[in-house]
């Protein structure tokens, strides 16, 4: 019969083709558009080290962005306000409670900074584990001492991961104490193989960052191992030897005083930038103070406070320029500080777009339920003139040995060293210099460049009270570990006080 | 649902069985008869006829008459053709002649078609609801989910907005997975469809990204004849690994009949938006204003002139659509070709969805009916005409939230001509309209062919092989005159293009035979390998040199490319294969005892090698207590079903468990001066663990019918735990990306019931009246999970970085997580009594209860249907009203709802995610009314004429302030969805169509 012939003419087959296809595939698929990092177990097969070092450097464009890891370092500081303007940043409220101390291990900026810097130090590992050549293991190196100072310096710990470690595999944690040797250890490793040279767009690690880095780090040593994260801090003569030396291996670098202090900021040569950001822009320190009419149009945010501007020298050249509106874009904005009635690019009376009122800066700012043209601007960077985003710049670190000097109780080494920065800005120099003039002269040098939290801290003023921040909580002197963090990591433990 | 008016025929399993029982027999009869189609009697071409429980039959000749030689020990015979239901016609002693009318389309009221076959639907042993064409929505229908919206229980479809070709969140018994896809498999016509995006995405510059479009889109409704859901794991193991949020099986129409049918169908539908805002007037708004900031402040802002926005972008949007269908059917093969052409406008000016598809469903039968050929395949064309509407537009907003902040003083023109565009921050709707161009442009074919071999009566072997081929590009442009950060002065185009190449091979054995005494058997054995291949590339254009959108479109060197900052682009190519092994075994003993128990294993390479097979299990069990001498005479139907069954879930991005880097994509920074990014970097970690996500379900029902089945239905239990959840968590830092993917060792619990009954309350010759309910309960909760993510993004001014939901232990998934708003102090300040902090509210947008309600009736020539759908127990975040609706909003000059207005919120008031915004979503909607008429056609070339007039969306009852409370946009964070949150949806349309239908 048929069905007979067809029965095994077919089912034979079949059968075959039905249970030869458990070799059909073996799933194994080949990937085309992204390049597969097999672990053959020596750790050394990372990826390629000078693409690996470039794509750290493209993400110090983090530093630009006015969220995360700037308004850490920024906001809870004595120099910003970010005031809620009625509809404006409100922003689930992560802004006011920076500035009143009161955030929590919940708040997002503080997990998205914990998720960046910490990314960048993975990336590091990486960078040390794709047999680089001796620069690029230097600066993986350097970036991994820099991003562990910003760890170490919010969080109090840093949780490091080896490049080998897979993902089920929980990072250890490392103690204040220890990674602030560590991270010194790996820049000063760095410096034999970084390149030398001079100020300018330097987009990747030199000699002179490495030492300025240093500075910043032996500086505030003391705060890190000191027993208590408040303090008090015991300075080690030696560590404060090390910044001051340091220092000065900066300025042999090539590096000096600029006479126009807000030329640093612009593009074009300048004495003082050490590293700069590659990628991104400064554009958000200008579009996160200007007024929503001014142009650019900005987004109306932060403002300096009225105790900080008024603690200024009127005569210091650092406190601003005013507008010198000739017709061209921004030309109605000033530099520094912007205070009182602002004008259009062509210098007429400038009208707040939302009350129709002339915009006029006022001193006094709160911190919710603040009018639109509350509180003082502050431009660094000018909309028509920056240049590219700083990351380190000269002054820091000789300010740094200012400081070092004069905790080593050369109070002439230090007034000799700040009085050199102020006659080339043009500022009137001082007879006499103490802590608290110490701290204010960083202020006016490097005010809204990021630092502020960590000089306060330094200098135990952090848990003073100022405008709209009454908390005087000392636990406030590290931020929490992200509760999302907590729970990925058993190993992290919660700071005190959260 | 469908309604089964007549007792259930043994004739089908009889016909399993006839050919594998000899019979001896030496005494013959001849009989003779006609076979004709009941409806027409028009006598039937190439009817089979064989005395029943044998191999002894023939066939109708062409005038239908057939004549047959029957043992004088057979007692019937039995009666079938392609198309029309089986008849057993017992056999009258004396009797030789029988006129026999076979009823068109019983068949397909009694076969259910589920994974890899069909049952008859009193032997289904799982929870399957089944919709054919009399049971869907009528009117202006764009893909086939609209359909069913609201016709099943325990079913939710979602339309995301009101946007022509808008996503749809099709949700089978609740919401059990943390990720982007939570939509069921859909299989059209056996080919499982990959569950991931067909169109391309995109992003429109300083506006913020576009919702997704519905990839179903391009399957023409009027093709579909069947939907069949199936909703516990009993039906859906059998498809494994993607089984997990149920299966949709879509079967489209076939041709039937001998002598052809020519169908031509149009519809011409005319929409207007359903609620317009309600909005502030010129001199409302001004009065307003001046409250705030005083006379002098006023005269200011006012523009001198008097718009209605909505008026400006809203339209009467017309919609047409033409079918012309083709086909026959004989005994040996059938065909059917369609032609469809839809072309809808958006009630959003400019908005629009045009689709040309085309449709050929072939089978032919050779070598005496044992091998049978056939193919299905559709070609669709669409045309998507986009609209600057996104999700996640900043403090500008996008079109919508313009047209609702936009100053109404403001001219829409300048006295040159040009567009008024006050500033960046407040942008003229229409010069966001009218500057830019944006569309879709999505060619797709799905086709399959299958070989079907019996080789004997008991034995089958088929092999099915399907391609789905997407080719899809998305343009948009916005010109340097639209005044918008990092578009003026430059102007901005992406060009997007997705390629999405799926196949399919599958081969599997089919066994029906008897066991011995009154077990039948029926058993499968399979194989399965699917291939799902995504390419894509996409182009970003800054520096024009023209305002023109066709020149900056067609002619992209119009971008100045040669300073640095004028392009960028990234592609991708990424493959995934699963490959599965099937079986399942179906024993019926004494038509009184179903058991179905199915494997699947399932080998994908979105896992490490490791973990690549999963085993899906199930079992069913269904006792026809019917069939019981005990069951009490008033049931005309009863049976209990019990079920459990285990599926899973792969749908997580491609390759997580290899370290592997790529140069990342550039973007603009937020100036468009500079191109950021293209490091290499790594973009998944080591992580062979992952695996498969499992769903296991338990599910009870019963099937009841009363009185000849006047009333009918079915009621089901089911407890549905969703483990070892796949995840994006976050990373234990240092990490390569801050979140990865992981199965967590916590639960998803959905538990539910669900209740449908057709009730026939009239069925007299001139007047029937038919109602058909459904309702469905779920109840969702996160069990023993330990951390928590935030999801829910909330999108405005001033609500960077807010969010609304929280998902964590003992909370429904997407649980709203807010501040307590308790009113506004004398300042006009927001009052949190609990304090200025988020927390759970007890309020999920996750609906509890989901129903719907038909009533069909028929007078004569004329029938009227009537359709309302709901959903209770349910909250939405109105992020449109926390970003737009504030006092704020209008200090600052922005327009607002009219209940602003002495609410008694100050304007320096900071409108954080709070209780203020939540409003309860529970609606009652009419779907759906149609009124239909049927000529009366005796003769002539018409077989069939029928009017009908449909209108969509009549009314909507509901306490919720928004345009619509079935609403959801997506609003993820980190990659974790959202549901329930309304932030500038595309507003909804109601709909009139007038309908026309004719056969010949």
């Amino acid at each position: 019969m048929t069905s007979q012939l067809l029965k095994w003419g077919l089912i034979a087959p079949s059968a075959c083709v039905l249970l030869g296809f458990s070799a059909c595939t073996d799933l194994e698929i080949e990937e085309v558009d992204s390049i597969i990092v097999e672990d053959d177990g020596s750790g050394q097969s990372a990826g390629d080290p000078e693409q690996l070092v470039n794509g750290v450097y493209n993400g110090l464009s983090t530093f630009t962005d006015q969220a995360n890891t700037y308004s850490l370092f920024e906001h809870p500081s004595d120099e910003l306000i970010p005031p809620t303007r009625g509809v404006d940043w409100g922003d689930n409220g992560v802004w006011r409670t920076l500035h009143a101390h009161t955030w929590d291990a919940t708040h997002a900026q503080v997990l998205n900074a914990w998720n960046t810097l910490n990314s960048r130090i993975f990336n590091t590992a990486e960078i040390l584990a794709a047999n680089p050549n001796a620069e690029q293991e230097a600066q993986g190196r350097f970036l991994q001492g820099f991003f562990m100072w910003h760890v170490l310096d919010l969080y109090g710990v840093v949780p490091f991961r080896e490049f080998e470690q897979g993902v089920d595999e929980l990072p250890r944690v490392i103690s204040r104490s220890d990674a602030i040797d560590i991270a010194i250890d790996q820049v000063e490793a760095s410096i034999a193989n970084l390149p030398s040279a001079g100020p300018g767009e330097n987009f990747q690690g030199t000699k002179a960052a490495a030492y300025s880095m240093l500075t910043r780090m032996y500086l505030n040593k003391a705060v890190y191992k000191a027993a208590d994260p408040a303090g008090p801090y015991d300075h080690n003569a030696a560590d404060l030897q090390q910044v001051i030396d340091y220092a000065d291996m900066v300025t042999a670098e090539g590096y000096s005083f600029d006479e126009d202090y807000f030329g640093i900021f612009e593009a074009g040569s300048d004495k003082e930038p050490i590293l700069v950001s590659e990628q991104g822009t400064p554009q958000n320190r200008w579009m996160m103070t200007l007024h929503y009419s001014q142009n650019p149009s900005g987004w109306n945010g932060f403002t300096t406070l009225a105790d900080f501007y008024n603690s200024f020298d009127p005569n210091d050249p650092r406190i601003g320029k005013d507008a010198t509106p000739d017709g061209t874009a921004s030309s109605g904005i000033g530099t520094g500080f912007l205070q009182g009635q602002q004008v259009t690019d062509n210098g007429e009376v400038l009208i707040d777009g939302r009350t129709q009122q002339p915009l006029v800066f006022t001193e006094e700012v709160g911190l919710a339920g603040v009018p639109t043209n509350a509180g003082v601007r502050v431009i660094k960077y000018h909309p028509a003139r920056a240049g590219k985003y700083i990351i380190l710049r000269y002054a820091e670190s000789q300010l740094n040995k200012a400081e070092a000097q004069l905790r080593l109780g050369d109070a002439a080494g230090a007034l000799e060293t700040i009085n050199l920065m102020r006659s080339t800005r043009g500022t009137p120099e001082l007879s006499s210099i103490d802590l608290d003039g110490m701290l204010m002269e960083r202020g006016f040098e490097l005010y809204w460049e990021g630092l502020r939290r960590v000089d306060q801290i330094r200098f135990g003023t952090f848990t003073d009270t100022w405008d709209e921040k009454t908390v005087t909580d000392p636990t406030r002197v590290l931020f929490p570990i992200p509760q999302q963090a907590l729970d990925s990591n058993p190993n992290l433990q919660q700071n005190p006080g959260y | 649902m469908k309604l089964i008016f007549h007792q259930p025929s043994r004739g089908l399993r009889l016909l399993w069985l006839f050919l594998l029982v000899s019979t001896v027999g030496t005494a013959q009869l001849s009989i003779t008869g006609m076979v004709t189609d009941a409806e027409s009697e028009d006598p039937l071409i190439g009817a089979s006829i064989v005395v029943t429980g044998t191999t002894t039959g023939t066939v109708t000749d062409f005038d239908g008459n057939f004549e047959l030689n029957v043992p004088a020990s057979a007692t019937s015979i039995t009666v079938s053709y392609t198309g029309y239901g089986t008849q057993e016609i017992p056999l009258v002693e004396g009797q030789t002649a029988y006129n026999i009318q076979l009823a068109s389309g019983e068949l397909l009221q009694e076969v259910v078609v589920v994974g890899y076959g069909a049952v008859r639907k009193e032997d289904l042993t799982g929870a399957v609801t089944v919709l054919s064409e009399e049971d869907f929505n009528k009117g202006v229908i764009t893909s086939p989910e609209q359909l069913i919206q609201g016709r099943a229980a325990g079913v939710q479809v979602t339309q995301t907005s009101g946007e022509p070709g808008a996503g749809v969140n099709f949700r089978i018994r609740g919401t059990s997975s943390v990720r982007s896809n939570n939509n069921p498999l859909f299989v059209v016509d056996g080919v499982p469809l990959s569950g991931e995006n067909t169109s391309a995405d995109g992003a429109i510059g300083g506006l913020g990204n576009t919702s997704a479009r519905n990839p179903l889109n391009f399957l023409n409704p009027g093709d579909i004849e069947s939907i069949n859901v199936l909703k516990d794991a009993s039906a859906t193991a059998i498809y494994g690994s993607r089984g997990a949020n149920g299966v949709v099986i879509i079967t489209t129409k076939s041709g039937a009949g001998g002598q052809g049918t020519l169908t031509y169908e149009t519809n011409i539908g005319v929409a207007g938006i359903s609620r317009r805002y309600d909005i502030l007037g010129r001199e409302a708004f001004l009065d307003a204003y001046e409250d705030f900031n005083g006379a002098s402040a006023r005269a200011t802002l006012d523009g001198g002139a008097d718009v209605d926005w909505q008026d400006e972008l809203f339209r009467t949007a017309f919609t047409q659509s033409h079918n012309l269908s083709f086909g026959g059917g004989s005994e040996g093969g059938s065909y059917r070709f369609s032609a469809s052409y839809l072309d809808q406008e958006g009630i959003v000016e400019q908005s629009a969805l045009q689709r040309i598809s085309a449709r050929f469903n072939g089978t032919k039968s050779f070598i005496d009916d044992r091998l049978g050929l056939a193919t299905q395949v559709t070609v669709s064309d669409i045309h998507d005409d986009n609209v600057p509407i996104t999700t996640n537009a900043g403090f500008e907003g996008d079109l919508l939230g313009n047209i609702l902040k936009a100053n109404p003083t403001q001219p829409i023109y300048n006295p040159d001509g040009t567009f008024n565009q006050v500033s960046q921050t407040e942008p003229n709707p229409l010069a966001l309209l009218n500057l830019y161009e944006g569309y879709t442009n999505t060619l797709r074919l799905l086709g399959n062919v299958s070989a079907e071999f019996a080789f004997t009566d008991a034995l089958s072997f088929k092999s099915v092989y399907g391609i789905d081929r997407s080719f899809s590009s998305r343009t948009d442009a916005q010109s340097r005159d639209q005044r918008i950060q990092g578009v003026e002065n430059i102007g901005r185009l992406s060009l997007n293009d997705l390629q999405v190449n799926n196949d399919l091979w599958e081969n599997y054995f089919t066994l029906n035979t008897g066991l011995g005494g009154a077990i039948d058997f029926q058993g499968l054995l399979g194989y399965s390998y699917q291939r799902f291949e995504r390419i894509g590339k996409g182009s970003g254009y800054a520096n024009f040199r023209t305002s023109d959108l066709d020149i900056m479109i067609n002619n992209v060197s119009s971008a100045d490319q040669v300073n640095g900052t004028g392009t960028f682009g990234n592609s991708f190519r990424t493959l995934d294969e699963l490959q599965s092994y099937f079986g399942r075994i179906n024993f019926d003993i004494a038509d009184k005892y179903l058991v179905t128990a199915t494997l699947r294993a399932d080998g994908s390479t979105r896992f490490g090698s490791g973990n690549r097979y999963g085993l899906f299990p199930s079992f069913a069990f269904k006792w026809r207590l019917l069939e019981e001498a005990f069951a009490p005479e008033a049931f005309s139907d009863l049976g209990l079903r019990i079920g459990y069954g285990v599926t899973g879930n792969q749908e997580i991005p491609h390759n997580q468990y290899q370290r592997r880097q790529r140069y990342g994509n550039y973007g603009y920074n937020a100036g468009t001066t500079t191109i950021d990014g293209g490091g290499l970097g790594t973009v998944a970690f080591a992580n062979p663990d992952l695996k498969w996500e499992s769903t296991s379900q338990i599910n009870a029902g019963i099937d009841w019918g009363f009185n000849n089945n006047k009333i009918s239905g079915s009621i089901d239990y089911y407890y549905k735990s969703t483990n070892d959840l796949l995840i994006q968590v976050t990373s234990a830092q240092p990490a390569v990306q801050p979140f990865v993917w992981q199965n967590l060792d916590a639960d998803v619990i959905n538990e539910g019931v669900e209740l449908a009954i057709n009730y026939i309350a009239a069925d007299g010759p001139n007047f029937t009246w038919d109602v058909i309910f459904n309702v469905g309960y779920n109840n969702n909760i996160v069990k023993n999970f330990g951390g928590l993510i935030n999801t829910g993004e909330i999108s405005g001014q001033g609500l960077t970085g807010a969010f609304a939901q929280r998902i964590a232990e003992g909370q429904p998934l997407y649980a709203f997580f807010l501040r307590d708003f308790g009113g506004f102090d004398s300042e006009g300040n927001s009052v949190y009594p609990d304090g200025d902090f988020q927390q759970f509210t007890g309020q999920s947008p996750l609906p509890k209860w989901t129903g719907g309600l038909t009533n069909q009736f028929g007078f004569g020539n004329f029938d009227v249907n009537l359709f309302f759908t709901g959903q209770f127990g349910f909250y939405i975040y109105n992020n449109t009203a926390n970003a737009f609706y504030t006092a704020g909003a209008l200090a600052n000059g922005r327009n607002v709802s009219t209940d602003v207005v002495g609410n008694g919120e100050g304007n320096l008031n900071a409108p954080d995610v709070s209780t203020r915004f939540v409003e309860k979503g529970d609606f009652v909607r009419l779907q759906n009314a149609s009124i239909g008429y049927t000529l009366p056609i005796n003769e002539g070339v018409l077989s069939n004429l029928r009017l009908s007039v449909t209108g969509q969306n009549l009314f909507v009852i509901t306490g919720y302030s928004g345009q619509d409370p079935e609403v959801s946009i997506s609003k993820p964070i980190n990659g974790v969805p959202s549901v329930g949150i309304d932030y500038t949806a595309y507003p909804r349309a109601r709909t009139v169509t007038f309908g026309l239908s004719a056969s010949f």
